[in-house]
């Protein structure tokens, strides 16, 4: 989730508000398929995946390609507004109350000795890493995730080597959006989403990839973790109901102290 | 200029927009029907409940206007101008002044206690009558109350039949001592969960001050009372703290939202306990609810606001309302509105002129209502701050996946279960 | 001319109440009191360019000063608001410092308010003394000296009062030199500071002044809706609502904000009768969203300054 987020941003410098309600619309969409058609989440992801990739392109070609030399205020505003319409759309057609997709995989827990690990997340967890080994391999190893590395580094050079950037951005967008809606089809068994989830989502999302770094995958990885552990020791030590304070004051500290984030590059 | 365009054309508009929304302007005080304004939260995140509401309103309307309407002014009929918060305070406002201003003049609302207060104001203000179908904060009448016992207001014009956060707490607490006592069980070591939004707040609140001033002989872990930011992401934390507790008895007080990760995961972790008795919240009997959680909400009590379905009308009422609403369970919701509705109808009876807020207030405050078709413990009658003190929830259980009234004895259609089986 | 313009329109809105029955005059309230916390935040983002989505904080810090202090110590909500803005006042300062002090620009500006506005909401939920989640309510007495008043007229002058005030402050900040100031750093800030312009100090004044404003009205708030609750007042859909006039009227302009407002929350209530009649969930929301795509994609600088050139060339 946090991960396809640093990739918008890292490559664009675009700020994709609206991250989390696509994530919401990924949920849905795995929750159709599984209600409509039967198919187990966990199989479905990757369709949800490439669902959202077209939503991403188009989202990317029709608006935010047109605002990419503008000033960060109006693609800030111009993602919240796709984060409006997004959600709400959602609650149209949904509806507000909250839905859960029932897995038959969701209902394990495995013994562990003294451990009760929740063979859903286990899943999850595994999924997460080796989506991020593929797309770090993608993004090192083949043509174009070089290119779009170099488009990020550098969009003026990457034109001068002929590089068509539009098209790069595009497929930027579009892998973003992408990990975004397998992040929503392996969740959705997990966690009951209503529209308004997509709010939440986006600040955590930011949070992530803030203390983790713009940018950088690894930091993304790690961001999440971190932010998850913050807010489970939240749990323990302190009231349940002020967790999310923890991972609030963790992005507060490092925005002041070290805005590039812990494994980020110095922002341009 | 611009501005002046804007203003014009958005009066213009609004008139032809609340044309096209159904209702006649009114173009002189004619009143051939008595209006009420049904103010509840039909869009927005409450829009279920509210519509719920909206149509048990309207449903009842329907049915005293069936039999001959008002009947001591002349078979005067009743109709609803409908309202819409969204769950917003600011709209409770609005829709309060807009309904009134088309001449309702009576309220009936609104569900949310925040656009509720908001009307409050609008009901004071231009003394319109407001009888609350629904809302539980306590300081929404006992504000109104008090300003009229220190002077600064004249009347109170405002009315609950629905139980309070303080009732809904003394109710939850008497039945967990009788079910306790029935069951010959004396939990040591009951542990309240809480969603911390403003109605988890208040109902804890509400039960652990009940549980505080009747001191039964079963316990509370007071200082392990577990709460969650509402709406949750993940509930394994909270219950790996409830296990560590060794509970005897859960009760969660619980969202639609949460109830759906909390239930779930307390089997995952494998938390035994004598049973799961809710002191009443959404989300542990919704026909939506059990479609999503299944067997993990078998043997669930919980203590909420019930249709008495030992009441022959009300059978007939809940399957007008399943037919009506596209196959949904006649609840909590639905049934208060539309009890409200025929409360007014008795009201407005027993009222020496219609066109008098002082008169309906007056026979407002006489009541002694016994048609309701919701469980009460007694007929309905308002108390000094405003309240229905008879308005009392029901413990309900989930049993063969359906909810049913298993305490008091009185109001039960079923036997109650518990402890819950083993293997359950 | 514009002079003219102003007084005229002023005088109209003067006299509205007289013509307006009580429905219409409820929505002109509101109209008024968003474009007034509109026109507040226009001063730190519309002139000055710092974005800041949590300008609900100060609204809810605000409003809950005073409604404690008049639930509690019997202060009247005229000295309370004072009280209140003042301490917004302060959060905006401190949000100001560390924003300003550690260079945080743009995008890390707008994450550092959603941040403390997100703060302040859970904090205020869960701390019981200020009314936990459920939220503070006020008793209704239609006292003035209570910040309430029976008549309803009486409500719309006082909002009208509130948004010439800030009009009025957000003038005279255009005109002086501190405007320049602003908005030169708002379309430069590098070459502001290369050229020896002390930043963070105007930075930090617009900040304190908008913030202080935001907090007056949440003083109004509190005394007009008569209650108080967490999510509602410290939450993001309330910044969101705040920030959409002016982006959408017109940011950095004097009459953007107010214009936003004319237009956005008539069209928020005529959405809510129309879709709400046919069940459409949060359609007026999807209508905020799409005008914002809309307007910063083709009229990025807002309706006012698009519609002063159109009327410029007939």
């Amino acid at each position: 989730m946090a991960v396809g987020l640093t990739l918008i941003f890292g490559v664009m410098r675009v700020v994709n508000f609206a991250h989390g309600d696509m994530m919401v619309w990924g949920m849905y969409l795995a929750f159709v398929l599984a209600t409509r058609a039967g198919i187990d989440p966990y199989l479905s992801f990757a369709f949800c995946a490439a669902a959202l990739f077209v939503l991403g392109v188009a989202v990317q070609r029709g608006l935010v390609d047109r605002i990419v030399d503008a000033p960060h205020e109006m693609q800030i505003l111009l993602m919240l507004g796709v984060a409006l319409v997004l959600e709400n759309l959602a609650l149209a057609v949904f509806g507000p109350e909250p839905a859960r997709i029932r897995s038959a995989l969701a209902r394990l827990t495995w013994e562990v000795g003294p451990l009760y690990v929740d063979v859903a997340r286990l899943v999850t967890f595994v999924v997460a890493i080796v989506l991020t080994l593929a797309l770090w391999l993608f993004l090192f190893r083949t043509e174009l995730g070089r290119l779009i590395r170099a488009s990020a580094d550098n969009p003026y050079g990457a034109r001068v080597i002929g590089a068509d950037v539009r098209r790069i951005y595009a497929a930027a967008f579009g892998i973003g959006a992408a990990c975004v809606g397998a992040a929503g089809a392996l969740v959705a068994p997990i966690l009951p989403f209503q529209p308004t989830t997509g709010l939440s989502l986006s600040v955590t999302s930011f949070n992530i990839v803030i203390i983790g770094g713009m940018g950088s995958l690894v930091g993304a990885f790690v961001g999440g973790l971190l932010v998850s552990v913050a807010e489970s020791l939240g749990a323990v030590f302190l009231r349940p109901s002020l967790k999310e304070l923890f991972s609030f004051g963790l992005l507060i500290l490092i925005l002041l102290l070290r805005p590039a984030g812990l494994f980020g590059r110095r922002a341009a | 200029m611009t501005t002046r365009l804007t203003r014009r054309r958005f009066l213009t508009t609004a008139a032809a927009g609340t044309a096209v929304a159904g209702f006649p302007l009114p173009l002189r005080a004619q009143p051939t029907r008595f209006k009420i304004g049904a103010v509840h939260p039909v869009t927005g995140p409450l829009a279920e409940p509210g519509q719920a509401c909206r149509l048990g309103a309207q449903m009842a309307v329907d049915a005293v206007n069936a039999a001959g309407g008002i009947k001591s002014k002349g078979g005067l009929e009743l109709e609803l101008v409908l309202g819409d918060t969204q769950t917003k305070p600011e709209n409770g406002r609005v829709e309060a002044e807009r309904v009134v201003t088309q001449g309702a003049q009576m309220l009936l609302g609104s569900f949310d206690s925040g656009s509720t207060n908001a009307m409050v104001s609008v009901a004071q203000q231009r003394r319109v009558p407001f009888l609350i179908d629904i809302a539980a904060a306590d300081p929404i009448t006992a504000n109104v109350a008090k300003s009229v016992r220190e002077g600064q207001q004249k009347v109170q014009y405002v009315y609950r039949n629905f139980p309070t956060g303080s009732g809904f707490g003394r109710g939850a607490v008497r039945y967990f001592t009788e079910i306790f006592a029935q069951a010959k069980v004396t939990p040591k070591r009951v542990v309240v969960m809480y969603c911390n939004d403003l109605f988890g707040q208040n109902q804890s609140r509400g039960f652990m001050a009940a549980y505080k001033a009747a001191r039964p002989a079963w316990q509370v872990l007071e200082d392990e009372i577990i709460a969650w930011p509402e709406p949750p992401t993940d509930l394994s934390t909270e219950v790996s703290r409830l296990k560590s507790l060794k509970p005897d008895v859960i009760a969660p007080i619980t969202r639609p939202a949460s109830a759906q990760l909390l239930l779930p995961e307390i089997r995952k972790q494998r938390v035994e306990s004598l049973g799961i008795v809710g002191p009443g919240s959404p989300g542990l009997y919704e026909a939506g609810q059990i479609a999503a959680l299944g067997d993990d909400l078998e043997y669930v009590l919980t203590s909420v606001p019930w249709a008495n379905f030992k009441n022959p009308r009300t059978a007939a009422v809940a399957e007008e309302y399943r037919k009506r609403s596209n196959g949904k369970t006649f609840d909590t919701n639905s049934g208060y509105s539309y009890d409200a509705v025929l409360l007014i109808a008795d009201t407005l009876e027993r009222a020496a002129r219609l066109d008098d807020p002082e008169a309906i207030v007056a026979a407002l405050r006489a009541t002694s209502y016994t048609g309701g078709l919701m469980q009460y413990g007694g007929p309905i009658v308002f108390n000094e701050l405003g309240d229905n003190p008879n308005a009392i929830p029901t413990m309900i259980q989930i049993l063969g996946q359906k909810p049913v009234a298993v305490w008091p004895k009185e109001a039960a259609v079923q036997k109650l279960v518990f402890p819950r089986p083993k293997g359950g | 001319m514009r002079t003219a313009a102003a007084l005229v329109a002023v005088a109209v809105l003067l006299a509205l109440p007289a013509v307006l029955n009580a429905y219409a005059l409820t929505i002109f309230i509101l109209i008024l009191f968003y474009a007034f916390l509109a026109q507040a935040w226009n001063i730190l983002g519309g002139y000055a360019g710092q974005l800041s989505v949590g300008h609900a904080a100060f609204v809810g810090v605000g409003g809950y000063t005073s409604a404690m202090l008049a639930a509690h110590w019997a202060v009247t909500p005229w000295l309370g608001m004072l009280v209140g803005a003042g301490l917004a006042a302060v959060l905006g300062a401190i949000i100001g410092y560390l924003g300003f002090r550690f260079g945080l620009r743009g995008f890390y500006f707008v994450l550092l308010t959603v941040a403390f506005a997100e703060v302040c909401r859970i904090l205020v939920s869960n701390i019981d003394a200020l009314g936990g989640a459920l939220g503070l309510y006020i008793t209704f007495t239609g006292d003035p000296r209570q910040f309430q008043f029976q008549d309803q007229r009486v409500y719309y002058y006082v909002a009208l009062a509130l948004t010439l005030l800030a009009t009025g402050m957000a003038a005279l900040i255009e005109r002086r030199r501190f405007g320049i100031y602003l908005t030169a750093i708002r379309d430069d800030e590098g070459a502001c500071e290369a050229l020896g312009v002390d930043t963070f100090r105007y930075k930090m004044l617009a900040m304190v002044v908008s913030s202080f404003l935001t907090g007056l009205g949440g003083t109004f708030y509190a005394f007009y809706l008569f209650s108080l609750q967490p999510n509602t007042v410290f939450g993001i859909p309330l910044s969101v609502e705040i920030i959409i006039r002016p982006i959408i009227g017109g940011a950095g302009t004097l009459l953007g904000p107010i214009l936003g407002s004319f237009i956005l929350t008539p069209l928020a209530e005529l959405s809510r009768q129309y879709f709400g009649q046919s069940g459409l969930h949060g359609a007026h929301l999807i209508v905020y969203g799409l005008l914002l795509v809309s307007v910063v994609l083709f009229l990025p600088h807002g309706a006012y300054p698009y519609l002063r050139r159109l009327f410029k060339r007939a």
